[in-house]
């Protein structure tokens, strides 16, 4: 067997290619998406910012729960950060060249622009890689990766990952206000109640099995109180950051902005449930 | 714990180092691009477009005017409405769903008269918000 000491640009090389991959398909689905093509020249400079910061900022966190590379310090999670991150830019440059959406017709400010929203799913998908992608290292980096999640403030950070990058996935699209425009008053309460329920099962079922710290004596009341409606408010909160990233509900009414956030809080909290399987 | 949790970085592999220097720069750079633009004010000036004549091909039914929007305000502008007018006052008209800010959109007019007359003359005639 090689010593792994004595290969670590090998290994830390096919670290990347899974990043690559995981890039790729994570990404895929928003790299096809119409709508993001021009949101990136259509939102507001400042937005998309503090959008692209906050992302860097979740994959540094994220990077500690289980980045494509186990870390231990906040300087590795920074530099796993910065690789998800040209891994994530490269792997979206090099898509929307391939399909002949960047090109000399876009000015080099437009192009940075698509690039750099697309970056957002694209270096998410490069991070969590390791644990999507990586196989037989499997058990021994999901024993480690659980150790390293335990933790009440830890639960909650995945919940809010899970739900910005699912409610990233839809929020793009003109269907999210339609939706909400289809829908009656009653409708919204009936999806709200049913984000809540389906939130509470999946958390109920799969957030704590196999995990010592899984809270002994919590009831399923306790366990709605301390993460579903955590959950859901987290899910709420994302939904909003991301519609007002993208200037969805500039200009509308609230009781639209209501029905938008009800709409995506439904994938969001979705997100936010499995995100402990997904990351 | 195990071998790879070195400390201080002394054991952190050189490639680890190259990724996340080419994502420093390329962030950097994306952050610093977005932040200019951001800072020079998100311009409420309005789209400017201009529309050039690039090539004009004769068919049976008259000719194709292949041409070129322009848009040289900092404001995108979708579905740009684009009108060819000939001396006659007949018109040809398009829609192009989106010229960037300070880019440039194509498209083409099936006209009846010969633009090489210079007689047709092409404007923008409105746009969406995108």
């Amino acid at each position: 067997m090689i010593d792994r000491a004595a290969t670590p640009n090998r290994d830390y090389a096919l670290g990347l290619a899974r990043a690559f991959a995981g890039a790729i398909l994570f990404g895929l689905p928003l790299l096809m998406t119409m709508e993001m093509w021009t949101i990136g020249y259509s939102a507001r400079p400042g937005r998309l910012l503090a959008f692209l910061i906050a992302n860097f900022a979740v994959l540094v966190v994220l990077s500690r729960f289980g980045g494509f590379e186990r870390t231990s310090t906040l300087v590795e999670d920074v530099l796993d950060a910065l690789a998800a991150y040209a891994v994530g830019i490269f792997a979206a440059a090099l898509i929307l060249t391939l399909f002949g959406l960047i090109g000399p017709e876009l000015s080099p400010s437009q192009a940075i622009r698509m690039i750099a929203v697309q970056s957002v799913p694209a270096s998410f998908g490069a991070m969590i890689a390791r644990k999507q992608l990586s196989g037989d290292e499997e058990e021994e980096g999901d024993k480690d990766q659980d150790a390293r999640s335990a933790g009440y403030a830890g639960q909650l950070f995945l919940m809010l990952a899970g739900a910005l990058f699912l409610a990233f996935n839809v929020a793009p699209t003109e269907e999210i206000l339609l939706i909400g425009y289809k829908m009656s008053a009653w409708h919204g309460i009936a999806l709200l109640a049913f984000s809540l329920l389906l939130l509470h099962a999946l958390v109920f079922a799969i957030g704590f099995t196999g995990q010592e710290e899984a809270p002994e004596g919590y009831g399923a009341w306790r366990l709605f109180l301390a993460f579903t409606l955590p959950g859901y408010a987290i899910a709420l909160i994302a939904s909003f950051y991301v519609l007002w990233t993208f200037g969805s509900l500039d200009g509308l009414s609230p009781e639209a902005v209501v029905g938008a956030l009800v709409v995506l809080g439904f994938p969001a909290s979705v997100g936010a449930a499995i995100a402990r399987l997904v990351v | 714990m195990d071998d790879r949790e070195g400390d201080a970085g002394g054991r952190t592999p050189l490639l680890e180092w190259i990724a996340a220097g080419i994502g420093l720069i390329l962030a950097t750079g994306m952050f610093g691009l977005l932040a200019k633009e951001a800072l020079s004010g998100e311009s409420e000036a309005p789209p400017v477009i201009e529309v050039v004549a690039r090539k004009v091909t004769p068919i049976s039914t008259g000719f194709v005017l292949e041409f070129e929007a322009r848009n040289r305000s900092t404001a995108p502008a979708a579905a740009v409405v684009i009108e060819g007018r000939d001396a006659g006052g007949s018109t040809s008209t398009v829609t192009i769903d989106y010229v960037p800010a300070k880019g440039t959109a194509t498209g083409g007019l099936f006209v009846k008269a010969d633009p090489a007359n210079g007689a047709i003359e092409l404007r923008a005639l409105g746009y969406q918000t995108p």
